[in-house]
């Protein structure tokens, strides 16, 4: 079997599916290969137990990039956002508990019962990350231009940027700037003192990375949270009805409507190249495809270090591609629950776990779970944020059961003093369920069945380098033009022909479809150039 | 109320620091009369020789000299004014498995002694060299220039922000790469894409948290460690040196030559408050009450004490107020300096020799930093600190009696918001801990001691009036520094009050016994004009 097209996109990860939905409607005849059986990569929802349906990458969504919102079209494609209302239940541990992200008063009373000065600065501070937020989902909805000699439309890209940011208002443009590199607890500092909303934050502020909430950089984060949520609010939590997985199906159908072509359970083995171009890939299989231009929505390691011939690339550029980081340090556990976990002092109604359980009763716990990661181990205490969809969509799983996901940090990739076979794996996982139980006693009892996904787990899953759910850190020193390494930010490779269209690229991040949409354009406009 | 007993002078410094010393004596130079206030009995401020026991004298906080911008030496003949700086040739690093680290003034010896750990990092270390070298160069014309405003429109501004952007280009992509990775990365990381020898890398990444509230691990570091490469002593880059006569010769030389060009010094004359007519700075009111007045008033002390002390808040705007209040000032190292009846014995490098003529850097590894950190973050000091030690004695042996020595220790980590305080026990506890650790690689040390100094941050804010026991009159984090430091619109050594000025380490370029900060004050105050 050997065919020609346009366009060869690989993964069917929510950015390929964007790129190559952008590259049909501009007339390209474009196939997606897929490694697995289904689309969607780390935006994932599955049936790992008959009748319980998890999101087992991510299970926060994002607000998609107002253009692909539009031009896909993804409501008629069956995607429906849901905001969660209350968004987080913190519970402190000691029989008290915050919920944050319902109504602006609601947040603020509940922040009372810990803070009457926190509660009164929380509007300030929503209104303060949305201002960040606004600043830097202008950052991340441009292609990076080239720094430090901008061509003439870089120049204007980052003289329209310096407007934006000027047009805020000179105190705000101060702001901007001093608090972007600031770490977590840095920031928060200056706004709070109640621990559960610092302890809150701060795992919003971690999340994916492998540093805790006292690092330089963390609060980068945070502000990421509030432009990805799509409100202003760092707490804030959308996803898909029916779970994440709908956001890539409902892409993939928007895809195939104009005129994409997806073949799943396909596995690219190499780059084809042709006088040092990309001409298309080799499968597994032996299969050619043969494509004028490559888009690969796996990580920038993965692509051109293992996809593609080093020996064929730039030393240099070799080297800075070997010092990209990667370090993931997040794993996934997945629970069926025969009920639901009753926190201690919470409510009995239900309301309160229609959102994000985060266990993080303090800024420290946060940090200390950290801790162990440094020296490659797991944290006995990790920071966890849950999500129990059924509790909104009982059809999640079987009737009067659950569904829990949980996010757990830290969980390092490189483990010192063993691998991550199946008793370290089973060792996380009683590790996760054990914390969740000091919280809500009920819990342990409660669990029919248990997944567990590990950093290395999901290197093997969705070919993600080291576990990174990001395809490399999301650090200041990894973003914008010097992602995924410096001088290459632009989507293209060394090797003509070959683009990466992944989170490695800018602006990386969450289920936002950004890095697909812009390298699209990127493919887009190098073509008509050549034409 | 006494009345001044002189007349008005054209500028009063407040605090006879190396940096207040340097402005005072630039001013002289231009023909000013300049009157320099200082609290203690001697000047120097954290720039100071103290003879704390008969005949033996302890550099009591700074202790080495690299950073000293050789400008100053020049224009203000400091070498006349008795000014002599020593070579501090080696870096000692012993293991605890009974092996070492050095590194020598001569070069090929340096190489040597890596090659026996690595003969990968004995070839890296060269070329780590020169790129520091270039970075250093890079980076040099920034700290001598006065940082523009990237909020203001003003022309000069707009100037300055052109030059510095022109200056980016003209570095090349490489080379403006790496400066931004060294801006934003932790010296950890930024060392490990270089080295494997651990001891090498903690060795180094060490220069990178000293003075940070931060681990090796977290970002920022990298330029913290870049910082320390900036010392340059007759031309040479990342040399240290150390006074003859102690950090403090550093100083008197500065006074002296600004005695011989004018400047009235006193000491033991302590600034209670500024004297603000019309909101114009028009004098100083000493705590007995004497008022002295002066055209211009330049605080070299750190913007908290400066700005929250020293003025009514009411004088200033509450923006300002606000942004200062928010300078973080958090002390994280403390000082033990030791008489000693004889030289330590080190187990991996036995008897007396080259190695102690240098520094000895308790750093065996980077988890050994990074875990003395740890202690720091929940708020104890490290039960096994990094130290930076050296022993003047041998360098100049007018700093002990014949036969005896001392011995200065750089200890970090000692965070000033200790839990519980610190207190007389716990300053104790702290210098039992220090001299636990070195005798673990010197066992004769214990015995050897005849008198202890131990300075915790508590001391150096209540001795030197380092708020916070900060060392560098607040972080260098990237939200500190440059237009940022101390406060957005305020870097430019002026301050929102009329005649007032700062010229500490709390200004750009920032800490350390530079001498930048003194001499570009000292040089706005010239060119006058109020923003």
């Amino acid at each position: 079997m050997s065919r020609s097209y346009d366009a060869v996109v690989i993964g069917a990860g929510h950015n390929g599916l964007v790129t190559s939905a952008y590259l049909a409607r501009a007339g390209l005849s474009v196939l997606v290969v897929e490694q697995r059986s289904r689309v969607g990569g780390g935006a994932s929802s599955e049936e790992l137990f008959p009748g319980f349906s998890f999101d087992t990458g991510t299970h926060r969504a994002a607000k998609l990039h107002p253009s692909v919102a539009s031009d896909l079209n993804l409501r008629s494609h069956g995607l429906e956002m849901v905001r969660a209302d209350p968004a987080l239940f913190v519970p402190d541990g000691e029989g008290r508990h915050l919920l944050l992200g319902g109504s602006a008063s609601a947040t603020a009373d509940s922040i009372r019962t810990f803070s009457a000065a926190d509660a009164g600065r929380w509007a300030d501070f929503e209104a303060f990350t949305g201002m960040v937020a606004g600043f830097l989902s202008s950052v991340f909805s441009i292609e990076p231009p080239e720094i430090p000699d901008p061509s003439r439309s870089g120049m204007a890209a980052l003289g329209r940027l310096g407007l934006g940011l000027r047009k805020l208002g000179r105190r705000e443009m101060e702001e901007v700037v001093r608090v972007l590199p600031m770490s977590c607890l840095e920031l928060l500092d200056e706004w709070f003192e109640s621990e559960p909303l610092r302890g809150a934050l701060a795992g919003i502020s971690v999340q994916g990375g492998a540093h805790g909430p006292m690092a330089t950089g963390t609060a980068f984060n945070l502000f990421r949270g509030a432009a990805e949520s799509g409100s202003g609010s760092p707490t804030a939590l959308v996803r898909p009805r029916g779970g994440v997985g709908r956001l890539s199906e409902a892409l993939a159908s928007a895809a195939r409507a104009a005129g994409v072509e997806i073949r799943t359970d396909r596995t690219v083995k190499h780059v084809l190249l042709d006088a040092g171009r990309a001409a298309g890939v080799v499968l597994e299989d032996g299969t050619e495809i043969s494509a004028r231009t490559v888009a690969s929505g796996v990580g920038p390691g993965v692509t051109l270090l293992g996809l593609s011939d080093p020996a064929s690339l730039d030393p240099e550029f070799v080297r800075s591609l070997r010092a990209v980081r990667y370090r993931g340090a997040t794993a996934k556990v997945h629970l069926a629950l025969g009920e639901l976990p009753r926190f201690e002092g919470a409510p009995s109604a239900e309301a309160h776990l229609g959102g994000a359980i985060s266990i993080s009763p303090s800024l420290q716990y946060v940090e200390r779970a950290s801790d162990a990661a440094k020296y490659g181990s797991v944290s006995e205490a990790p920071y966890l944020e849950a999500v129990i969809p059924t509790v909104s969509e009982p059809d999640l799983a079987p009737e009067g059961k659950h569904a829990m996901s949980v996010l757990v940090q830290y969980a390092p990739y490189h483990l010192r003093e063993s691998s991550w076979n199946a008793a370290a794996s089973e060792a996380l996982g009683d590790t996760v369920v054990q914390t969740l139980g000091r919280f809500a006693p009920n819990l342990p009892d409660a669990v029919e069945a248990r997944h567990v996904l590990t950093p290395a787990g999901m290197e093997d899953k969705w070919g993600l380098q080291e576990g990174s759910v990001f395809q490399g850190e999301m650090t200041l020193d990894q973003f914008f033009f010097a992602r995924p390494v410096a001088g290459w930010a632009r989507y293209r490779t060394p090797i003509a022909g070959l683009y990466l269209c992944g989170t490695g690229t800018h602006p990386g991040g969450g289920l936002t479809g950004t890095c697909g949409y812009l390298a699209a354009r990127r493919i887009l406009k190098d073509a008509k150039g050549q034409r | 109320m006494r009345v001044g007993r002189e007349a008005a002078y054209d500028a009063i410094v407040i605090g006879g620091g190396h940096n207040g010393l340097t402005t005072a004596a630039y001013l002289a130079r231009a023909g000013r009369s300049v009157l320099v206030l200082e609290r203690r009995h001697l000047v120097g401020g954290s720039t100071v020789t103290e003879e704390m026991y008969p005949g033996f004298k302890f550099s009591v906080l700074s202790y080495v000299v690299s950073l000293l911008r050789p400008e100053i030496i020049r224009e203000l003949d400091l070498p006349r004014h008795g000014l002599e700086i020593l070579p501090l040739e080696s870096t000692f690093t012993p293991l605890p498995n009974g092996d070492r680290l050095t590194r020598w003034a001569d070069h090929d010896q340096t190489r040597r002694e890596i090659y026996r750990h690595s003969p990968l990092d004995a070839d890296a270390y060269d070329r780590f060299g020169q790129l520091m070298y270039r970075m250093a160069l890079a980076v040099k014309p920034i700290l001598a220039m006065v940082p523009p405003d990237p909020t203001s429109l003003s022309p000069k501004d707009l100037r300055g922000l052109l030059r510095l952007g022109r200056h980016f280009r003209d570095l090349g992509e490489a080379d403006f790469f790496m400066l931004y990775k060294l801006m934003t990365m932790s010296s950890a990381d930024f060392l490990d894409e270089w080295f494997e020898t651990d001891a090498l890398k903690a060795t180094m990444s060490a220069s990178g948290i000293i003075g940070t509230f931060l681990g090796p691990r977290s970002p920022g570091t990298a330029y913290v460690q870049l910082h320390h490469y900036m010392g340059e002593i007759d031309g040479a880059f990342r040399a240290w040196g150390f006074a003859r006569g102690g950090t403090g010769a550093v100083a008197e030389s500065i006074a002296s030559a600004a005695r011989s060009l004018g400047v009235t010094i006193r000491v033991n004359a302590a600034v209670a408050r500024v004297i603000v007519r019309g909101g114009r700075a028009v004098g100083v009111a000493l705590e007995d009450g004497e008022e002295i007045r002066g055209r211009t008033v330049v605080s070299g002390l750190d913007p908290r004490l400066t700005f929250l002390n020293l003025v009514d808040e009411t004088d200033l705007p509450r923006e300002f107020v606000d942004s200062i209040r928010r300078y973080r000032s958090v002390g994280s190292s403390g000082k033990v300096n030791l008489a000693l009846g004889e030289l330590p014995d080190f187990t991996s490098l036995p008897g007396d020799g080259d190695h102690l003529r240098g520094a000895i850097s308790i750093s065996p590894s980077q988890d050994y930093l990074e875990r003395a950190y740890d202690d720091a973050k929940y708020g104890e000091f490290s039960r096994r600190p990094y130290m930076d030690v050296i022993i003047p004695s041998l360098i100049d042996p007018g700093m002990a009696p014949p036969g005896k020595h001392v011995m200065s220790c750089f200890v970090q980590y000692a965070p000033f918001a200790l839990n519980g305080g610190w207190n007389d026990e716990k300053r104790k506890a702290f210098g039992d801990t220090v001299i636990d650790t070195l005798s673990e690689y010197a066992p004769n040390l214990r015995n050897a001691i005849i008198h202890r100094q131990v300075v915790t941050p508590q001391d150096m804010e209540d001795e030197f009036g380092l708020t916070g026991g900060n060392i560098f009159h607040g972080e260098l984090s990237l939200q500190q520094l440059f237009f940022l430091r101390p406060a957005p619109r305020w870097a430019n050594y002026r301050t929102p009050m009329r005649g007032f000025y700062l010229c500490g380490s709390g200004t750009h370029p920032g800490g350390g016994i530079c001498g930048g900060p003194g001499r570009l004050a000292a040089l706005e105050i010239l060119r006058g004009g109020a923003r």
